[in-house]
């Protein structure tokens, strides 16, 4: 795909999403406030009742503030509302106008996608500003601008992840009608797991071992583990490699998915 | 330019009976039947032409359409357009055509037409000054350029057709199909529409492949007709011929005088011909075409004749007719 092509696409879904200004703020505010009341409530409650000043590496101070930068970076690696688009245009015919374009479907909705995260972007860090201010610190977090700056090829990384992980649910509307519970169940697990909720370093022991050689990390829990300062250059680098060698893993197996899916296509609706 | 042979798609739909029990039955087994879609066409369009496709809802024109557009992949058969296998997605061939589906919006909902243009001028990779000569020419010809900045969505449904054919016509494509292009549109939108893509194919002798219900669209659009029934071809050829092939018939209206018009025995007019219509001195009726002669000598001798015309039935008549799977070709 032409690189013009790939800018435009981006800047047309920037501007879609940024024309619904009203939608815009409300979303950013009440999401905002909602995330800060359950993030509080729930870990002050935790550590209140455990009586603990540190559980599994993490103080109070610290876990609040992974709890807001997780849901702040996972905003970006989400990416707006496209969750859906690939399985609902397979479902109701739009999909054929790609196939009758002369460009690569899958790259022209990243390109889509990327575009979708500006407006996040631009809130999260709103949020980001507007927060900041009001933590206290913490003896086991330390947000400084290396972190910042190494946590931006990790939320690029996880974003194109998630972007290759999703699709694959997403094509199996050409085999059934329907994968609206699918997508549903796996963002589940994807948040359960990928850190999203809480740092997987809470999860049994046992179970870290699993989730630790799984991808799902590498979409939330990495990315802001990097940014509170947790992570070592050297566990950056491996952790950004291990990442992209699951995007080319999730590619691989993208393709024939895609090309027996399209061979199916009856392009109903139209 | 296109070429079809022995092109066939079969859909495997599943059957789903009513009511709750049947619907969790489904749940654990299926029934699925076969569909013949497109019962092995063969045809092929050349340079400038329009060829309009006649059929009834479900004959299977729109999946003929998908499969030339490289949307669908065919059961089986071959076809070639611009030398291209459609299903092989190859962008130099999809550089060069287009589809447009009536019944289905294709530009991005949200945005006005210059920015959607914007965006096709990048997919097709069009220069500068050809984009903006054709975007020019395309909105004066369709008088829509004090619409081009108004959000897609906010525009009514003919002035988002014309926005439909600007963006398919813009990369000056050299096989266009039409998928039903004047569905929904009131009368002088129709005409836009029609005016518009004959200007079109006069200037760039596109191929063009046209669906439609609408009779007036084929007449005047098309010189050459293909009529589908269940997916098979069952006519393809001039349009004005489709009525000496399948029309035993003629016409004959007589306008009596209004003395006659009491004395009209029916047992005897239905002797010369069938009987379509008879009222206040006005009787049509259907004729053989090798007896319409002797026919209208005879009710001029037998009755006193204000106005007597003889025409060949309506081709929508007819094409009804083998859409119908009635017609008997006179051979």
């Amino acid at each position: 795909m032409n690189p013009a092509l790939f800018l435009h696409l981006m800047s047309i879904e920037s501007r879609r999403l940024l024309s619904y200004r009203v939608d815009f703020w409300i979303t950013m505010i009440l999401t905002l406030i909602v995330q800060l009341v359950v993030i509080w409530a729930l870990w002050t409650a935790i550590f209140a009742e455990s009586g603990k000043d540190i559980v599994a590496g993490w103080d109070l101070q610290g876990i609040l503030a992974y709890g807001v930068f997780v849901f702040l970076t996972g905003r970006v690696v989400r990416g707006g509302d496209l969750q859906m688009a690939v399985a609902t245009e397979i479902y109701d015919g739009s999909l054929s106008r790609f196939l009758v374009y002369p460009c690569n479907y899958c790259f022209t909705k990243y390109a889509q996608q990327l575009g979708n995260i500006f407006p996040d972007i631009f809130q999260s860090v709103l949020m980001a500003l507007l927060i900041i201010p009001f933590m206290e610190s913490s003896t086991t977090v330390d947000l400084n601008l290396t972190g910042i700056l190494m946590c931006l090829p990790s939320i690029f990384c996880a974003h194109l992840l998630f972007f290759m992980m999703g699709l694959l649910p997403q094509m199996v509307a050409f085999w059934a009608d329907n994968v609206w519970s699918l997508s549903v169940m796996m963002r589940m697990v994807t948040m359960l797991i990928g850190g999203a909720t809480f740092p997987l370093s809470l999860f049994p022991d046992s179970m870290q071992s699993v989730l630790y050689m799984l991808p799902f990390r590498y979409l939330f829990e990495f990315p802001t583990l990097v940014l509170l300062g947790k992570v070592g250059i050297e566990e950056w680098i491996t952790g950004i490699v291990s990442c992209l060698i699951w995007c080319g893993f999730f590619l691989l197996l993208l393709i024939p998915v895609w090309r027996r899916g399209t061979l199916r296509y009856t392009g109903v609706g139209i | 330019m296109i070429e079809v042979k022995n092109l066939r798609k079969v859909f495997r739909i599943h059957q789903k009976p009513p009511g709750l029990l049947a619907s969790v039955r489904s749940l654990f087994r299926r029934e699925y039947v076969d569909k013949v879609a497109v019962a092995g066409a063969d045809f092929s369009v050349g340079e400038g032409e329009i060829v309009g496709m006649i059929g009834a809802n479900g004959a299977g024109k729109t999946t003929l359409v998908k499969m030339l557009s490289g949307i669908v992949h065919p059961t089986s058969g071959e076809a070639r357009v611009l030398g291209y296998n459609p299903w092989d997605k190859h962008n130099d061939l999809r550089r060069q055509i287009s589809l447009i589906m009536g019944q289905k919006a294709q530009l991005w909902w949200d945005l006005p037409g210059a920015d959607c243009f914007e965006l096709l001028r990048e997919i097709y990779q069009i220069p500068r000054p050809e984009y903006e000569s054709n975007l020019k020419r395309l909105t004066e010809m369709l008088q829509v350029e004090d619409e081009l900045n108004t959000q897609i969505r906010r525009l009514s449904l003919g002035e988002r057709m014309k926005m439909e054919l600007i963006a398919a016509l813009l990369h000056s494509p050299r096989v266009v199909y039409l998928d039903e292009p004047t569905i929904g549109l009131d009368i002088t939108t129709q005409k836009a529409v029609r005016d518009f893509l004959l200007s079109y194919r006069q200037d760039h002798a596109p191929a063009m492949i046209l669906t439609s219900h609408y009779m007036e669209d084929i007449e005047r659009l098309c010189e050459r007709i293909i009529i589908i029934r269940e997916g098979e071809l069952v006519y393809d050829g001039n349009l004005k011929r489709v009525i000496h092939e399948y029309a035993p018939y003629k016409q004959l209206t007589v306008h009596l005088n209004r003395a006659e018009t009491a004395a009209v025995d029916k047992d005897y007019l239905e002797r010369i011909g069938k009987v379509m219509e008879e009222k206040a001195g006005t009787i049509i009726l259907r004729i053989p075409r090798d007896q319409v002669t002797s026919a209208a000598a005879e009710i001029l001798r037998k009755f006193s004749v204000q106005d007597l015309s003889i025409a060949d039935p309506e081709i929508s008549e007819i094409i009804e007719l083998i859409m119908g799977g009635n017609e008997k070709p006179q051979r």
